[in-house]
C-alpha cells in the first residue's frame, strides 16, 4: 500500500505545481534608450521611463488586450479590432470558437512577444528573426524608406523566406493569415512609435515629463503627432508600390549578355558585393541596419553594454549567392526587379542608380535568373545504389 | 500484496489489446486506425503490417498471461515452502532460440518482394528500360517542404521548372517518381495515405515512387525528429486528374513568371 501512497503523493505534487507560463508583457526598448542616453545625453530618469511605459500602454494596450491607437487618424485600412484579438493573447480559442493567440502559436518563439526579434530561438538563427520595431522590412514593393504594403507582408507569410528560418504559412486559413499580418503591423507601428518617443525624450531635462496628467493636452499633442506620423506612413504605403514596366522583348541570350555586361560594369557595380563569380563573396564584413542600430563596427567593444540589455551579438550580412537559385524575397521576375530597382531596405544592397534604365534592370534580372542554370552552379548529389541507373 | 501486483500486470495485456480492438473496429472513436490507403501497392504494406501485428499480438498476449500466472501462483504470502533452485532446461532454450529465429527468417523472405517494389524497382518509361524521371523534387528543410516540378519538358533544372512550398499536387492513376533531398539535417518524407516513408540524408538524392488510385487531399508529414519545429513540418498533398494537374501546373508557372506590375489605384 505504501507504494500506492507514494505514487499518488508524487502525482498530486506534480498536479499542484502545474505549468503556468509567465504573464506576457511588452518589453521597453532598453537598448535604444541606452543608445540615446549615450549619444544625445538623455536623462531617462526612472519616472520618465515609467511615463513612457504608461503612454505606450494607453496607446497600444497589452499583449493580451491590444488597442488600436485612437489619435484621430482613420486606421481602418490597417487594422480591425477583431482580427488583432485573434492574433493576440495566449494560445487557445474564444467561447464562440474563434481562434486566439495565433501570434503566440506561430511567431513568438522567434519574433518575441514585443516583436523585437528576440524570442527564445532567435539567438541560434542566422539571419536573426526580424525586429519589427525599426519599421523596416526587406522584401517589399515600396521604396526603401516606406513601410511594406499589405500584399508584401502577405506574400512573405504565404511563401516563407527560403534560406532563412522563416517558414511558409501557406496552409493556415486566410482569415488567420490576415490576423497575423495585421498583428505584425501593429507590433511594428508600436515599436516605431516607442523609438520615436524615446528620441523625443532624449532632449528632456531631468524634470521634464513625456505626459503628466496635470499638464495634459499640450504634451499629449506631442505624443499624438508622433503616433499619427507613423500611422500615416503606413497608410500611405499602400499606394507606393513600384510600377514595373513590362520586360523588353528580344532574344534571351542577347538580354542575358547585356545583363552580364551591366553586372560587371561600373554603373550597377553588382560585382563589388556579389563577387567575381556571383557567389556572394565580394565582401563579407558589412552589417545590416538592425545590427548597426546598436553596433558600431569601428568601436566593437561598445556592443557589450547593449548585449547586456538583451541585444543579440551582431552578425555579418552576407551578399546573396546568386548561383544557388534561392531567392528570399520571391523568384518572380517582378520580385527580382524590385530588389534591384528599390534595393533591399536595411541592408547594404542599394537602390539602382538613376542612370540604369528599366530595360537595363530587366537585363540584369535575366542575367541573374540564368546564373543557377549554368552547369557550375549545380553541385553533385550522391544517388544511393538502389536506384541508380543500371547498365 | 503479491496478488495485487499480479492483477496490475494483467491489466497490461487487457488494456493493450482493448485499445487496439477499439481503434481498429472504430467503437466510439474514428480515425485512430491506419489512414485510408490510396496507393495501388499499399495493400502489400498493409498486409505485412497486419501479419506482423497479429504475430506479435499473439506473443504479447501469451507472455502477458504467463507473467500474470507466475506472479499469482508464486505469491510469497501463499507459498511458505523454501525456494527450489532449478538449473534450467537445455531443450527449452533450444526451442525458444530456434522458433523466433525461424520466424524472423520467414518474415525476411516473405517481405523481400515488397521491399524490392518499394525501394529498388523504380518504374521505367513505357516500353523501355529507361527509368522514369522524377515529376517533382522535394527538398526538406527546417521546417518545410520546398518543391520543384520538372515542368512540361520533364527535365529538372530548365527554364520551365515550377517552384512551390508545402503544397504538392500529383496526378492520379499514374506512376509517379519523386526525388527527395535535404538542405540541412535528417528528415523523413512520409505520405501516410500512400504508405510511403523515406528518410532523407543531406547530400543524398533519394527517390520514392507510387501510383495513387483515388483523388483527394492528404497529408505530408515529417517522420524524423528534425529539430524543435518538427511537429509543424507538414504539407498538403492534392491528388487530382491529369487534366486538373496540368491546369494547376500551368497556373503556378504563370504566377511565377509575372513580369510586369501596375500598383492598384495608380492612374
Amino acid at each position: 500500500m505504501r507504494a500506492i501512497a507514494t505514487t499518488s503523493a508524487i502525482l498530486g505534487m506534480v498536479l499542484c505545481v502545474g505549468c503556468g507560463a509567465p504573464i506576457a508583457e511588452f518589453q521597453q526598448n532598453h537598448v535604444y534608450i541606452l543608445k540615446q542616453k549615450n549619444e544625445l545625453d538623455g536623462a531617462f530618469t526612472p519616472q520618465q521611463r515609467k511615463d513612457l511605459a504608461n503612454v505606450m500602454e494607453a496607446l497600444f494596450g497589452t499583449p493580451d488586450n491590444p488597442h488600436i491607437p485612437q489619435t484621430g487618424v482613420d486606421t481602418s485600412s490597417l487594422f480591425e479590432q477583431n482580427k488583432l484579438l485573434m492574433a493576440a493573447g495566449p494560445y487557445g480559442s474564444y467561447e464562440d470558437g474563434r481562434p486566439r493567440g495565433l501570434y503566440r502559436e506561430h511567431c513568438v518563439h522567434c519574433h518575441g512577444v514585443t516583436g523585437d526579434g528576440k524570442g527564445p530561438t532567435a539567438q541560434f538563427l542566422n539571419p536573426y528573426p526580424r525586429d519589427y520595431r525599426l519599421g523596416k522590412f526587406k522584401f517589399k514593393s515600396t521604396p526603401s524608406a516606406t513601410p511594406p504594403t499589405h500584399e508584401d507582408l502577405r506574400l512573405i507569410l504565404y511563401n516563407g523566406i527560403p534560406d532563412t528560418a522563416m517558414p511558409s504559412f501557406k496552409l493556415i486559413p486566410g482569415d488567420e493569415l490576415e490576423a497575423l499580418i495585421q498583428y505584425v503591423r501593429y507590433l511594428s507601428i508600436r515599436g516605431t512609435v516607442e523609438r520615436e518617443l524615446i528620441f523625443v525624450m532624449a532632449e528632456y531635462g531631468e524634470e521634464e515629463r513625456l505626459f503628466d496628467e496635470t499638464i495634459g493636452a499640450e504634451q499629449a499633442e506631442e505624443v499624438t503627432d508622433v503616433v499619427n506620423a507613423v500611422l500615416e506612413d503606413w497608410i500611405a504605403a499602400e499606394g507606393a508600390s513600384l510600377e514595373i514596366p513590362p520586360a523588353p522583348k528580344g532574344e534571351k541570350a542577347d538580354m542575358i549578355a547585356k545583363g552580364k555586361a551591366l553586372f560587371y560594369g561600373d554603373i550597377a557595380g553588382c560585382v563589388k558585393c556579389h563577387g567575381d563569380s556571383a557567389l556572394g563573396d565580394g565582401q563579407k564584413t558589412d552589417y545590416d541596419d538592425w545590427a548597426k542600430d546598436y553596433f558600431d563596427p569601428k568601436k566593437p567593444d561598445d556592443r557589450y553594454q547593449y548585449i547586456a540589455l538583451g541585444a543579440l551579438e551582431p552578425q555579418n550580412i552576407i551578399p546573396r549567392n546568386l548561383r544557388a537559385g534561392v531567392y528570399r524575397g520571391g523568384r518572380r521576375p517582378i520580385d527580382l526587379y524590385r530588389r534591384i530597382a528599390n534595393g533591399i531596405t536595411g541592408t547594404p544592397m542599394p537602390k539602382a542608380p538613376a542612370s540604369l534604365s528599366p530595360d537595363d534592370i530587366w537585363h540584369l534580372v535575366h542575367y541573374v535568373r540564368s546564373l543557377p542554370r549554368e552547369t557550375t552552379s549545380n553541385p553533385y548529389q550522391h544517388v544511393p545504389a538502389n536506384n541508380r541507373e543500371r547498365h | 500484496m503479491g496478488r495485487f501486483w499480479s492483477l496490475l500486470f494483467l491489466l497490461v495485456p487487457v488494456i493493450g489489446v482493448g485499445i487496439f480492438v477499439v481503434c481498429a473496429a472504430e467503437i466510439g472513436i474514428e480515425d485512430h486506425w491506419l489512414p485510408e490507403n490510396v496507393n495501388e501497392h499499399g495493400r502489400v504494406i498493409d498486409d505485412l503490417f497486419m501479419f506482423i501485428l497479429y504475430l506479435t499480438g499473439i506473443i504479447f498476449i501469451a507472455t502477458g498471461i504467463a507473467l500474470f500466472w507466475f506472479l499469482w501462483k508464486y505469491d510469497a504470502a501463499k507459498n511458505v515452502e523454501p525456494v527450489k533452485y532449478v538449473h534450467g532446461s537445455h531443450t527449452l532454450e533450444v526451442v525458444w532460440s530456434i522458433v523466433p529465429a525461424a520466424t524472423l527468417l520467414f518474415i525476411a523472405i516473405y517481405q523481400m518482394n515488397a521491399w524490392a517494389d518499394a525501394k529498388m524497382r523504380r518504374p521505367t518509361l513505357p516500353g523501355s528500360d529507361e527509368l522514369l524521371p522524377p515529376l517533382v523534387e522535394v527538398t526538406a528543410r527546417q521546417f518545410e517542404w520546398r518543391l520543384r516540378y520538372a515542368g512540361v519538358d520533364q527535365v529538372m533544372g530548365t527554364d520551365d521548372d515550377v517552384f512551390g512550398v508545402n503544397d504538392l499536387h500529383i496526378p492520379v492513376d499514374e506512376d509517379i517518381v519523386i526525388a527527395i533531398k535535404s538542405k540541412d539535417v535528417l528528415h523523413s518524407f512520409f505520405l501516410p495515405n500512400l504508405r510511403i516513408k523515406q528518410d532523407i540524408v543531406p547530400g543524398m538524392k533519394q527517390h520514392v515512387w507510387f501510383k495513387s488510385n483515388k483523388k483527394g487531399v492528404y497529408d505530408i508529414v515529417c517522420a524524423e525528429l528534425c529539430g524543435w519545429g518538427h511537429y509543424k513540418m507538414k504539407g498538403r498533398l492534392t491528388i487530382s486528374s491529369r487534366d486538373d494537374f496540368n491546369i494547376w501546373l500551368q497556373e503556378q508557372y504563370e504566377n511565377q513568371e509575372v513580369s510586369e506590375f501596375e500598383p492598384e489605384g495608380s492612374e
